[in-house]
Parts: C-alpha cells; sequence; structure tokens
C-alpha cells in the first residue's frame, strides 16, 4: 500500500516535471503567454515529492519491512528519531531528500517568477531548466534509485530480493537490518544531511537562471541579481552542513578529528570553494560589470560538482572503483554529469560572443584587483581539491595501479592557500573600488598591521615556536582586526556626523548596508575558524594509554583515573563502557564515560568519545580497547576547538544578516555616503 | 612635531613587534620532529575507508603503528620506513605522493593553474580599452 502511494507519488512528480519543462519552455519562447500554467507542474512536482517522502516516513514509522529499503535500513529496534532520519540516511531515500529539497526549490522561485508581470522570459527559462533536473532526479526514483521497491524474498533479517513494481506480491521480513551503527549514533546525523543537501540542491537555482540567461542572449546581471538570495543562502546552508558534517565526525567517529580531507569530505568542500568564488566574483559584475563571462564558468562549475559530489558518495566509487559497477546509479550519475557539462558549456560557447564586453582593470591594486585575486585562490584551491581527490581513481580505473593522495598532501596545499585568502579577507573589503592608493590601505591597515603582530609576538615570547602556528595566528588576527577596526571607524565616523552613541551607530551603519557588512561577519566567522584549526592542529596533544582500574595517566596537565567499567544492553545496541575521573592540579573536575557500542544486527562496532569541554579546550577521550584486566584510552587534547565550531557557524548563519535585516528607515545621509567611501 | 613623533613611534614599534614575529620564525624550534605522528598521518590504513593508521582504531591500523614506531626506534629513514610498507601493501599505502613518476600531476597542476591565472590577470589589466575584447 505505502510502496503504490509513494510510487504513484513519484510519478506525479516526474509527470509534472515532464509538463514543466514543455511549458517552461513554450513560456519562454512566448513572452506574451501567460504564467500561469506552471503552477499546476509546479503544485504536482511540490506534492509528488512530499508525498513520496511522507510514505517513506510513514513506512519506517511503522516499521514495514515489505519495502526493501526499509526492510534494509531500519528495524523495529531502532529509536525513533533514527527512524526518521533514516529516510535519508541510506542511497534511495537521499536522493528522494534530493528531489524534496529540489521541489521546494522549485516552488520558491516559482513563486518570484509568479509574482512578476507577464513576459518574465528568464525566469521561464529557468524553470524549464530546473524541470529538467527534477524529471532527472525523479526518474532515477522511478528506476535505478527506487525507495519503494517491495521485498519479494525477504531474509530473516533484511531483504535479499525485491522488485521495482509495487504491486509485486510483496513479503516482509519479520525484522529489518538497522540503520547503518555509524550513522544511528548521534543526532547530528539527523541534521546534517538535510542542511548539506539544502546547501547542494540550493545551488541548481542560479544555475537554471544561468543557463537560461544564455538561451536568451546571455549579457546583463539579471539572472545575477535575481539569484542572490538563493546563492547566499544556499551557500549558507551548504556552510552550516560542511561544519555539522566536521562536528559529527569528531564527535561520533572517536578518531580524534573532524577533518581527513576523505573524498566525501572534499565532495562537499569542493562546490563550497567554487560557490565562495562565485558569490565575490558575482559582487564585481553587478558592481564593476566585469567577470561577465567567468561567472558563468563558476556557475555552471558549482552545479557540476554538486552532481560530481553526489555521484562520488552515492556510487560506491570510493570505497573503491571496483564497486562502482555494481552500483546502478553511478554510470547514471556520471552520464547526467557528462550532459550538464556538455550541455552547458556548449551553450555558454556558443553564446559567448553576446556576453557583454566587462570593462579592463584600472589598477591591479584595487577592489577588483583583490576580488581577482581572491578568485584565483579559491579556485586553484578547488582545483588542488578536485585533483587529489579524482586523480587516484583515475589511475587505479585505468591503469590498476594505486596511488596515495592524502592528508600529508592536501595539507600542504591547502595550508599556504588558506594564509593567503585570509590576507585577501583582510585587504580586499577595505581597498577602494578603481584603484587604490598604498597610503589610503595602509592608513587603514596599519593598526590590525600592529595589533596581529602583537598577538604573533605574544605567541613568540610565550614560547610557541610552530612556523605553522605562528603564521596562522598572524593572518587570521590581522583579518579579524581590519574587520572590528574598520566597523568601529565606520560607526565612530558616522556616530559623530549623526550624534549617536557608538552601538547605535554600529547597529546603523550595519544595518544600511546589510551585504556588505552579513559579508564581513562571515568573514569575521571564517578567520576565527582559521584561528580555531591553527591552534587546536599545532597545539594540540595525543596520547594512547592502557589502564588498570584505580590507575592514572596524566596527559596535558590532565589526570585521567580509570574508576571501572560497565556494561549495558540496551534495545538495540550492547554499550561497554568506562568510568573515567579527570582532575586538574589535584581538583576532581569531571567524570565522564567514553563507551564502545556493538550493534548486534550488523554486527558492528562503534567507539562514541567522550568530550569534556572547556573554554581552555577540549579533554578528548576515545576508548580503544577493553579486556578484562585493563582499557586502552587514546586521549587527545584540543585547545580553543570551538573557536572551529563557533567561528563555522558565525560564517553560515552570517547569511541572514544579509537577508533578513532591513535598512534603517530614513535615508542614508550624505554623512553615510561619505563613511561608506572607507569600503 | 608630535604627529611625527607618533608616526616614528607607530613605526618603530611595528618594526620591532615583527622582529620578535621574524626571530620566532627562523630560532623556532620545528617542534620536536615526530616522525612517528608524520608518517603515520602519511600511512593509509589498509581496512577503513580513507583513514591514516595515526587516526584509525582498527586492529591492523593498531598493529601497524606498533611496528612503525619499532622502525622509528630502530633508526630506519622515513625511506626506507615508506617503501617497507608499500612492498607489503602497494604504493597506494602512502598518501603523501611523490613529486616523481605518476603523481608529479597533481603537483603540477596546482602550479600551472596559479601561473596561468597570473597571467590571464595581468593581461586583463594591461590591455587598452580600444582592442577588440576578447573573453577568458
Amino acid at each position: 500500500m505505502i510502496a503504490i502511494v509513494g510510487m504513484l507519488a513519484v510519478l506525479v512528480a516526474a509527470g509534472s516535471s515532464l509538463a514543466l519543462i514543455v511549458r517552461g519552455l513554450r513560456a519562454m519562447r512566448d513572452p506574451e503567454g501567460p504564467t500561469a500554467p506552471l503552477k499546476l507542474p509546479v503544485y504536482g512536482i511540490v506534492g509528488g515529492a512530499v508525498v513520496a517522502m511522507a510514505a517513506l516516513e510513514v513506512g519506517l514509522l511503522t516499521d514495514d519491512f515489505s519495502i526493501e529499503y526499509i526492510s534494509n535500513n531500519s528495524a523495529t529496534t531502532t529509536p525513533f528519531l533514527f527512524k526518521l532520519a533514516s529516510g535519508w540516511a541510506a542511497l534511495e531515500g537521499s536522493i528522494l531528500l534530493w528531489g524534496l529539497v529540489l521541489a521546494m526549490y522549485v516552488y520558491t522561485v516559482y513563486r518570484q517568477v509568479a509574482r512578476r508581470s507577464q513576459g518574465d522570459r528568464l525566469g521561464a527559462g529557468a524553470m524549464f531548466v530546473l524541470g529538467i533536473i527534477t524529471l532527472f532526479f525523479f526518474g532515477l526514483m522511478l528506476t535505478v534509485s527506487n525507495p519503494f521497491r517491495v521485498c519479494v524474498e525477504p531474509g530473516m533479517v533484511g531483504c535479499f530480493e525485491a522488485s521495482n513494481w509495487p504491486w509485486s506480491a510483496s513479503l516482509a521480513s519479520l525484522e529489518g537490518r538497522g540503520p547503518n551503527p555509524l550513522l544511528q549514533n548521534h543526532i547530528l546525523m539527523a541534521v546534517h544531511p538535510p542542511m548539506l543537501y539544502l546547501g547542494y540542491v540550493g545551488m541548481a537555482v542560479p544555475f537554471a537562471f544561468a543557463m537560461s540567461a544564455l538561451m536568451l542572449g546571455g549579457s546583463g546581471t539579471e539572472w545575477l541579481k535575481r539569484t542572490r538570495a538563493w546563492t547566499l543562502i544556499a551557500w549558507g546552508f551548504l556552510t552550516l552542513g560542511i561544519v555539522l558534517g566536521g562536528l559529527w565526525s569528531y564527535e561520533v567517529l572517536g578518531w580524534g578529528g573532524y577533518w581527513a580531507w576523505d573524498p566525501v569530505e572534499n565532495a562537499s568542500f569542493l562546490p563550497w570553494l567554487v560557490a565562495t568564488a562565485f558569490i565575490h566574483s558575482a559582487v564585481v559584475q553587478e558592481r564593476r560589470d566585469m567577470l561577465q563571462a567567468w561567472n558563468f564558468v563558476l556557475v555552471i562549475a558549482t552545479f557540476a560538482l554538486t552532481i560530481l559530489g553526489t555521484f562520488l558518495t552515492r556510487s560506491g566509487v570510493i570505497v573503491s572503483v571496483h564497486s562502482f559497477t555494481q552500483s546502478a546509479i553511478g554510470p547514471v550519475l556520471l552520464w547526467f554529469l557528462m550532459i550538464v557539462l556538455v550541455a552547458s558549456f556548449g551553450l555558454f560557447a556558443v553564446r559567448a560572443h553576446l556576453v557583454a564586453s566587462s570593462p579592463r582593470l584600472d589598477s591591479l591594486a584595487s577592489r577588483e584587483g583583490a576580488f581577482l585575486f581572491n578568485n584565483l585562490l579559491l579556485t586553484v584551491f578547488a582545483l588542488v581539491v578536485l585533483v587529489g581527490t579524482l586523480y587516484p581513481m583515475f589511475v587505479e580505473a585505468f591503469s590498476g595501479d594505486q596511488v596515495g593522495v592524502g592528508r600529508p598532501f592536501f595539507d600542504r596545499m591547502a595550508i599556504p592557500l588558506s594564509y593567503g585568502l585570509l590576507l585577501a579577507m583582510g585587504l580586499g573589503p577595505i581597498t577602494p573600488y578603481r584603484s587604490a592608493r598604498g597610503s589610503v590601505v595602509w592608513q587603514r591597515v596599519k593598526t590590525p598591521v600592529r595589533l596581529a603582530l602583537g598577538a604573533t609576538a605574544l605567541a613568540v615570547v610565550l614560547s610557541y615556536r610552530n612556523p605553522f602556528l605562528l603564521l596562522g595566528v598572524l593572518t587570521a588576527t590581522f583579518a579579524i582586526f581590519v574587520i572590528l577596526r574598520n566597523l568601529y571607524h565606520s560607526a565612530k565616523t558616522s556616530g559623530a556626523k549623526l550624534g549617536l552613541a557608538l552601538p547605535a551607530a554600529t547597529l546603523r551603519i550595519m544595518r544600511n548596508d546589510a551585504g556588505y557588512w552579513g559579508g564581513q561577519i562571515s568573514h569575521f566567522g571564517v578567520a576565527v575558524l582559521a584561528l580555531g584549526i591553527a591552534i587546536s592542529a599545532n597545539l594540540g596533544v595525543e596520547s594512547e594509554v592502557v589502564l588498570r582500574p584505580g590507575e592514572t595517566a596524566t596527559v596535558a596537565g590532565y589526570d585521567i583515573t580509570f574508576n571501572g567499567q560497565f556494561t549495558r544492553q540496551e534495545a538495540h545496541r550492547l554499550v561497554i563502557g568506562a568510568d573515567v575521573e579527570i582532575a586538574r592540579d589535584g581538583r576532581v573536575i569531571g567524570a565522564e564515560q567514553p563507551r564502545i557500542n556493538r550493534y548486534e544486527i550488523s554486527d558492528m562496532s562503534v567507539a562514541t568519545p567522550a568530550v569534556d569541554e572547556s573554554i581552555t579546550g577540549d579533554l578528548y577521550l576515545s576508548l580503544r580497547n577493553v579486556t578484562p584486566e585493563n582499557v586502552t584510552i587514546e586521549v587527545l587534547w584540543f585547545p580553543y576547538i570551538w573557536l572551529v565550531w563557533v567561528g563555522g557557524f558565525i560564517a553560515g548563519l552570517a547569511v541572514l544578516w544579509s537577508r533578513l535585516v532591513s535598512r534603517p528607515a530614513r535615508r542614508a545621509s550624505p554623512v553615510l555616503e561619505g563613511a561608506a567611501d572607507e569600503r | 612635531m608630535n604627529a611625527d613623533l607618533r608616526s616614528i613611534g607607530g613605526w618603530v614599534i611595528t618594526i620591532a613587534l615583527a622582529g620578535v614575529v621574524i626571530a620566532g620564525f627562523v630560532l623556532g624550534d620545528p617542534t620536536p620532529e615526530d616522525r612517528v605522528a608524520t608518517l603515520g598521518a602519511a600511512i593509509k590504513c589498509p581496512v577503513c575507508q580513507g583513514e591514516a593508521i595515526i587516526d584509525s582504531p582498527s586492529e591492523t591500523a593498531s598493529a601497524m603503528m606498533e611496528l612503525l614506531e619499532e622502525k622509528v626506534a630502530a633508526g630506519e629513514t622515513d625511506q626506507q620506513i615508506v617503501a617497507f610498507f608499500q612492498s607489503r601493501f602497494g604504493d597506494g599505502i602512502y598518501l603523501d605522493p611523490p613529486f616523481q613518476g605518476k603523481t608529479v600531476v597533481v603537483w603540477l597542476t596546482p602550479v600551472a593553474a596559479i601561473a596561468g591565472g597570473l597571467w590571464l590577470i595581468s593581461r586583463r589589466r594591461r590591455r587598452p580599452e580600444s582592442l577588440p575584447v576578447e573573453q577568458s
């Protein structure tokens, strides 16, 4: 029953996508026609996607093991929240979530198009392109990634053989396999994927408008202005999704870190890098009419990288290039990626001569020049990650040889690029457009330079001499101090002229140019994050201790006492843990229980680290081994790691400032315009 | 004159702070070169997904870490240790690609991209506005 409802809903969504393609194309070619015909297909897509997701969730919550997906990814003993999250925790469900998020974006775009008067050819063209993308994803659900396949040969646990046709006589197993233990260990698993997908999928909107603009001639900044909200919001979600992914890895995987440069992480980081470049170069086009062609390239690349990311994480190609052929969805996604690349770059090439010419740079020492360097650094960064991720797969696929490209390589490349980005982040936003005199820029950075040098000198005096740490502190604090000085200076100037107190003046200028200051808040967050990485990565301590009951080990100034082990049987897992007491300078400051969770259904153990958090850092305990006599605990000390999370959240949430804050009621006075010159 | 003095004072402070920072870089002990940590982060755990042996809790990785510690203690060079692990587990075990053979590509691509990008940027600047426009 649920399978039939779900399947029908997917069919409705796919059929509506087809209708959207036809009607969108017609509306684009015939600007006199009404836009109303788009309404029905859009509602069909949204309705179909919502009903399909709801059907899957109902099936999961009612333990309907006659559906293969549910039988293999949920169990009666799975806790409520993780049953819900199982709706997107495995391949087919995650594609359904992709489709649902895409449907929601299609709806918001439609709302914008419908609000406009007739003849919105750009919007209609974008709907046409979005229709193609929705058709592809709902098509996947009807074929190679069907979440509603019914089980025809159940096992004792889980389902062995399933049929694509929902009316097949279905048989249910008594128990399901349950979710992947790694994915049912922490609440973040319920939040991280939807965030990431809201970011990933949102990039389809600027892409669709860009394609529409190219079909219609390719010039102008309308497509950029109209998609600005989506680009920023998608970027914000992507940022939060990546940070939450890091937090999940830190809290759950227990290997003692948050970023390992593994292909799954890189797959989410790649579109982020290019989307970040796009957000910046879009500003240059809007303000100075430059980089028109480049913006098309960036937006196509961003979208293509989201498809590539979906391919990398969903095809099984990462585990091994050999398992890739076993997954039916892999080749299909790869083909779609090829079609996207060929079609969009082909269209771009055909229309390139129509893309309006852009004025040249007046001087490299200018805001535009800084934006260009920012774009250079970000795209090279993306290229490094792309090549480092894909090259080993290519070599293995074509020659069978294995080459290793991992953390040492990425770190070596990413660290200097990050220093460069932090410098550009400090210098760019206070450099005037067109042409900047050195004296003007120096006037604006001399205090931040001195403060940053002071902070770094302090680190040297405190005998922290690691060059990576020092450069990180220098560049990150420089970027932070430039932003703070800029805000203080602008607020003081305009406050003095308007007779406002400093806090009121600060709020006023930040509201007056919410776009600029939203960006600065985001920069502040990124710089704080960078500072957190530099400190926690370079000053961390790692140690593995073996303790018998009652024994104490000292790591990073903390006395860690093992008081005994315990075992606890829960409905879906067996928990083995160690009672640990933490003391510092003879004073007990906490008790922690690092655990190993054993999931019987899937015969897999997952360590759950215990993290003792404080302002100065995290003491991180990961249980590695338990024997009747002793326990092995990996102890890590991460100083100031909260800077990473806080900085990341500030960076992602800053888009809210740009989008939600409205200007102060009164028109900006000439005085404020004068203050705005500072930027 | 007062302003001059302040400006000179500012410069003195700036240069003094920069001096301390540079001294920190030059004198900085390159942190007690923990070869085990560096090598452990560069050797892949063969039974895990994209984890280095220093990060993985698996038994295989722990055993390899012990082996690594023994070899470092025995005074083997980094090259000898890497070669040993590569002979047992294949070239792909070492995550730090050498600047030779098949992996030259991953090193040269970013360098080429930076050079190409800088060239494009400089070209955009020099060109007078009267010349026919070309896209890049």
